[in-house]
């Protein structure tokens, strides 16, 4: 769970860095407050990548199990939040594949481009502009939870740890061991595939 | 540049990078490349807007609360555990 750094780097001091520091000198009576700070964020991190309730609390309690098995290897060259997100993932990653999720597939930026002269468009579309207080009501959130769920798991990660978590792209980099160039790439490419799906919804209300 | 005249090339090009635009990741040149080309360009200042509103919609997703018997099953789970974590 951590990589290898010079020994002499500065530790990070975080909002968690005195309940860490507490739990790994023996308080472990403490770790509960840490699940409480954590436990809504990761359930619904989880729920979006497993999208099955039992499955998300199955990787939400592994998740915790893992944090408190490895806890003392955490060296604070990271936010603690980054590290444990860092685990929130692979713990996903390893449940979804005994798991049935939407297909896995590569997306490529030509379907998202409009090429047909019928698709290119002419002007900018009511949803685009109106106040978002305006637009917002149930039934869009719950289509924007749905079209989260329908993409690829790679896509997913990426935009639920940029645009719905705020990690920045070196830290979903970091998170996901992945490239910032990747990052972008996926996240570009994951939020056209939600723009075509809000496009549809819009167009057909 | 009106629908018929849509530079695909340059478009194309500039489409790669309107997510790296909306986050502010890309150098100033690249910026204002791209606002140049929008001003002109009604496609790609649909695609542009569309985007944006597409992340401003995005970080609106909700979030749901924990179960109340998950939070209970969670700290049990906890309480269950080893009082001490293995060495290493």
């Amino acid at each position: 769970m951590t990589v290898p750094r010079p020994a002499n780097r500065k530790k990070i001091k975080d909002k968690d860095f005195e309940l860490i520091q507490a739990i790994n000198s023996g308080q472990f009576d403490r770790f509960p407050d840490l699940v409480k700070r954590y436990e809504q964020k990761l359930y619904n991190f989880s729920l979006r990548m497993c999208r099955d309730a039992a499955d998300a609390e199955d990787t939400v309690q592994e998740t915790f199990l893992n944090v408190f098995r490895y806890l003392k290897n955490f060296r604070y060259e990271t936010k603690f939040k980054n590290w444990l997100y860092r685990v929130a993932a692979s713990t996903c990653i390893k449940k979804r594949r005994k798991s049935k999720f939407a297909p896995e597939r590569e997306l490529s930026l030509d379907e998202f481009f409009p090429q047909d002269e019928a698709e290119v468009p002419d002007q900018v579309p009511k949803w685009a502009l109106l106040p978002l207080d305006k637009l917002l009501n149930d039934e869009l959130l719950d289509k924007i939870n749905e079209a989260i769920f329908t993409l690829p798991e790679k896509y997913r990660l990426v935009i639920v740890l940029r645009d719905i978590e705020g990690f920045s792209t070196a830290e979903t980099a970091q998170i996901l061991n992945l490239s910032d160039a990747n990052v972008k790439v996926r996240l570009h490419r994951a939020r056209l595939f939600l723009r075509d799906k809000l496009k549809g919804y819009f167009e057909n209300e | 540049m009106n629908k018929d005249e849509h530079d695909h090339k340059h478009c194309l090009e500039l489409f790669q990078k309107l997510s790296e635009y909306l986050d502010n990741e890309l150098d100033e040149v690249t910026c204002k490349d791209i606002e140049k080309h929008v001003k002109d360009c009604v496609p790609c200042f649909v695609c542009l807007q569309t985007l944006k509103r597409t992340v401003d919609l995005c970080k609106q997703a909700e979030n749901r609360p924990v179960p109340k018997d998950f939070s209970k099953k969670l700290k049990e789970a906890i309480q269950n555990m080893p009082k001490t974590p293995p060495a290493g």
